[in-house]
């Protein structure tokens, strides 16, 4: 299903659009408060940009400096070039702690790897501890935002799948309490967890260590209850000093929420004294889009989210309309990469207007990378009959004077002169909540040629 | 088991191999400028503020008042546990070997930090400030300790500061912690502590 | 000796020749009064931005050569429209980049910018005594910078506030969302309706809560757009391109 058919579903109820179009643009007001707040902040963004940019073209040399450090600090190290491989790693991994409950803190990764399903057809238990993603978890949905996963869910919506799922009593949507019964219905997974499987923000290469970022302390509480923690990287996570993450954290709140840093920013060198650490480090199809000259940037993508709180589409259609992990204007240059046919309608769900490259902290151009997957899309993929043929005889018309004064002419007399019923039919999607421009007498060349004339 | 390793040793040298072949020509790493970021503002001040704004509680105290300080700010705890000697409050004494799953029911956690940042409020907390790593996750009000001239202006400097430690466990605490999952509207005590109080001596 | 004048290229974008003439008859005789050279050059057509946008760029070469060939000669190319001056200054890397197709992307200037920045006018001695709601198309303000973006940290500035402050009787009221896309996005409007009319029309209430009469811009398709919410739902705005509003006089 595209894009546009999901989103004029969403459209259905404006009262919905209009609350989840507010609660964006709050958060991204917040980021404009704090980020203008900091001295430099331009400055800041673009050596975000420059050093992943850098990591980047170093990447192999960095990942095996990362993995040398980690594996001297006693951490585990494995590498899938899949999904599958991914999953694998991480069930064996189980396996050997004969681990049947699992914690998960935020991760992208696992989400696109599809995780869960694959663990939980094994017997795995596993509980997501966001509680934003537990709420998505509980109502077996995906997230629909990657910082705010239940942003769609109202606070009624919580109520009910609390009192489904958790026995709570109704409460009308408060959220003091739902927070507070979460609070003790997630403790209790930590107590009783085997292994905690988290992300990663910052995989540090003159380190080996990693940097995961959480406001809750989920991470924290999974992480250091469990027996082993497996941390899920995808290899553009690399930074390559620790001193970066001086420029990385700087961006990283202040552009996702308009804090000035997560409540948590935990730093994993070493393993607590008789426990485990593992790091998995993941392409599934990165280092594909890193051979792509025009999209390759794409991969600094610090998952701040902020595009898609700038993103008037995003904010009126909805993270699930984008029907991909990571959704929004970065799932729009990201998607097709990962499969052009499915995602084929993504770089079109945009008006180009810019916001989203303007408020990245690692200065993406993705409206600038939208244009270019329409060039791509429009020569791989089969395009729909009518807009293709409009658009192939635009271009010939529009490149001969001649062909021009002709169809023009022809344009305004059926604008002036059809019947009502003919232009505002179901035909037409520019007629359905606009009216088109009134027809006046002449055209500017008309007008122009006269005056010329009269002199 | 065998016919694992080997795919586990094919994943790292196929992702090598196509990073290698894929990747751009070498991009030079940049050099950070420190001096675009200066700014001449009142530390302590700042960091109170921020502090207050990421929903901690902040209070420059006597270093001879902090049990006082703290018996005001959480008046009938039991099971507190004190890491640091500047605090004779603990009830409850922890060594790197006790169990974490045993701290489940902490009321209070006082803690030393070696550091904070101006910029957003932050404290940095190592595993031997904690003893026990989860320590000031799973209390449920944790109060930490702070001097004044251990403040410095933003993370750049906060990790030119801890570039010399022993790495193992760290974290930079800012605030109690928090949740707007719900709404967007925010509440304090998600999964960590439920209160955070900064004394700074 | 009398100083040469700039010569200048007027291009008016296809839908301004076709459905709002009167929008290029406001530039031209704007440009004018401000004493250039102002020629039309026959047989102009469009910028292609219509065909890039939609992925269809290949198909559009024919189109920008025709561009480049009808303004190669002028000093400037001067044009009402934000988002087709973007699309020739940053699209037309398509083609070519003979000295010609050079100067054309370098010399081609959106009407306000070239008026403020190349003939350094902002008092233009207009009279227009309404309140007004300004439109910042995102092509001008986050493509061209023609103003400051509220993204970004930075002084701020506006091409088309200079102007507008500057005309006698008009009130420029302040919005709430000061550069919200509008939701034309060319075939976006048609091939993504649902979210594109929405837009629009939370554009058009942002004006009407800040009790705007006339609302204008720099880019007549956004406002095209507009206008079309607008009359479908009968609301009182009236829909003006800054052109028209800079070229009124009692």
């Amino acid at each position: 299903m595209s894009h546009a058919t999901k989103a004029a579903e969403f459209n259905k109820d404006e009262a919905k659009v209009n609350w989840h179009d507010k609660a964006l643009w709050y958060v991204r007001e917040k980021r404009d408060k704090s980020a203008h707040n900091v001295q430099g902040w331009e400055y800041l963004r673009q050596l975000g940009s420059n050093i992943k940019a850098n990591v980047l073209s170093n990447l192999d040399e960095y990942l095996v400096q990362f993995e040398a450090n980690a594996k001297n600090n006693g951490v585990h190290v494995h590498w899938a070039s899949n999904a599958e491989e991914h999953n694998n790693i991480i069930n064996d991994i189980l396996s050997k702690h004969n681990a049947k409950k699992v914690v998960k803190s935020k991760s992208m990764l696992t989400e696109e790897c599809h995780l869960n399903p694959f663990l939980e057809s094994k017997g795995i238990e596993v509980v997501d501890t966001d509680l934003g993603e537990r709420i998505v978890q509980l109502a077996q949905e995906p997230p629909s935002h990657i910082v705010l996963p239940a942003i769609h869910k109202t606070k009624e919506d919580v109520d009910e799948l609390f009192q489904e799922h958790l026995g709570t009593k109704p409460s009308q949507g408060n959220p003091e309490y739902l927070v507070g019964e979460a609070r003790k219905h997630l403790r209790d997974k930590f107590l009783n967890a085997d292994v905690a499987i988290t992300g990663v923000n910052f995989a540090v290469a003159d380190t080996g260590g990693v940097v995961v970022c959480t406001n809750e302390g989920n991470a924290d509480m999974g992480v250091h209850l469990a027996k082993a923690h497996i941390a899920c990287m995808g290899i553009e996570k690399i930074i390559p000093q620790e001193k970066h993450l001086g420029v990385f954290l700087r961006l990283l709140a202040r552009s996702a929420t308009g804090q000035p840093i997560t409540t948590y920013s935990s730093h994993f060198n070493k393993p607590e004294d008789g426990k485990e650490m593992h790091i998995v480090i993941v392409d599934n199809g990165r280092t594909e889009q890193l051979s792509r000259e025009d999209f390759r940037a794409s991969l600094h993508c610090i998952r701040c989210g902020a595009c898609m709180n700038t993103c008037p589409i995003y904010r009126r259609s909805g993270g699930h309309s984008y029907d991909y992990t990571i959704p929004g204007p970065i799932g729009s240059i990201l998607s097709p990469g990962k499969d052009l046919k499915k995602h084929s309608s993504l770089p079109f769900a945009s008006t180009l207007c810019g916001s989203c490259s303007n408020v990245c902290p690692v200065k993406i151009n993705i409206h600038e990378q939208l244009y270019k997957w329409r060039q791509v899309i429009v020569k791989e993929q089969k395009q729909p009959v009518v807009k293709k043929s409009i658009l192939k005889t635009a271009g010939v018309v529009l490149s001969k004077p001649g062909l021009y004064r002709a169809a023009g002419k022809t344009a305004r007399f059926m604008l002036k002169n059809a019947p009502r019923f003919m232009i505002y039919n179901k035909l037409n999607a520019w007629g359905k909540a606009r009216d088109l421009p009134e027809v006046k007498g002449q055209n500017f060349d008309d007008w122009y040629k006269k005056r010329q004339k009269n002199g | 088991m065998i016919g694992i390793k080997n795919d586990k040793k094919m994943g790292r040298e196929a992702i090598l191999k196509s990073v290698k072949q894929n990747k751009p020509e070498l991009l030079q790493l940049p050099d950070i400028n420190e001096a675009s970021f200066e700014e001449d503002i009142n530390l302590l001040e700042t960091f109170k503020n921020n502090l207050k704004v990421v929903g901690g509680f902040v209070k420059e105290i006597d270093k001879k008042s902090i049990d006082t300080e703290i018996k005001v700010l959480h008046s009938n705890k039991t099971n507190i546990v004190s890491t640091t000697k500047k605090s004779a409050l603990g009830t409850i004494t922890i060594d790197k070997n006790t169990e974490p799953h045993t701290l489940e029911n902490i009321d209070l956690a006082i803690l030393e930090a070696e550091l904070g940042v101006s910029e957003n409020g932050a404290v940095w907390v190592t595993a031997s400030n904690s003893i026990v790593r989860v320590l000031p996750f799973i209390t449920n009000d944790l109060v930490i300790i702070l001097k004044k001239e251990n403040i410095c202006l933003h993370m750049l400097k906060a990790y030119d500061q801890i570039a010399e430690r022993h790495r193992d466990f760290g974290v930079f605490v800012s605030g109690p912690s928090k949740t707007a999952d719900i709404e967007q509207c925010l509440v304090v005590g998600a999964h960590g502590a439920m209160s955070l109080a900064v004394l700074l001596i | 000796m009398q100083k040469k004048k700039i010569k200048v290229g007027l291009f008016i974008p296809c839908y301004i020749n076709q459905l709002y003439p009167q929008v290029g008859i406001a530039t031209l005789e704007l440009l004018e009064k401000l004493d250039v050279d102002v020629d039309y050059p026959q047989g102009q057509t469009c910028c292609g931005q219509p065909l890039g946008n939609s992925g269809y760029e290949e198909d559009s070469k024919g189109i920008c050569k025709l561009f480049v060939k009808n303004f190669k000669e002028y000093d400037f190319i001067v044009g009402p429209s934000g988002s087709c001056i973007y699309h020739i200054k940053h699209h037309f890397d398509i083609l070519k980049q003979t000295p010609e197709v050079k100067r054309v992307r370098n010399n081609s200037y959106e009407l306000c910018e070239f008026i403020v920045k190349i003939l350094g006018k902002t008092d233009l001695g207009a009279s227009f005594p309404h309140k007004v709601g300004l439109h910042k198309s995102c092509h001008g303000l986050r493509g061209l910078k023609l103003g400051s973006c509220s993204e970004v940290q930075e002084e701020h500035y506006s091409t088309e506030e200079d102007l507008l402050n500057q005309v006698r009787g008009l009130e420029l009221m302040s919005i709430n969302r000061k550069d919200e896309c509008c939701g034309f996005g060319g075939t976006f409007a048609v091939f993504e309706e649902a979210i594109s009319s929405k837009m629009g029309k939370d554009r058009v209430q942002d004006h009407l809560n800040s009790d705007v009469e006339v609302l204008t811009g720099a880019d007549h398709s956004c406002l095209m757009h507009l206008e079309g919410i607008i009359n479908r739902n009968k609301q009182p705005i009236k829909v003006m391109h800054i052109a028209e509003i800079l070229n009124c006089s009692l």
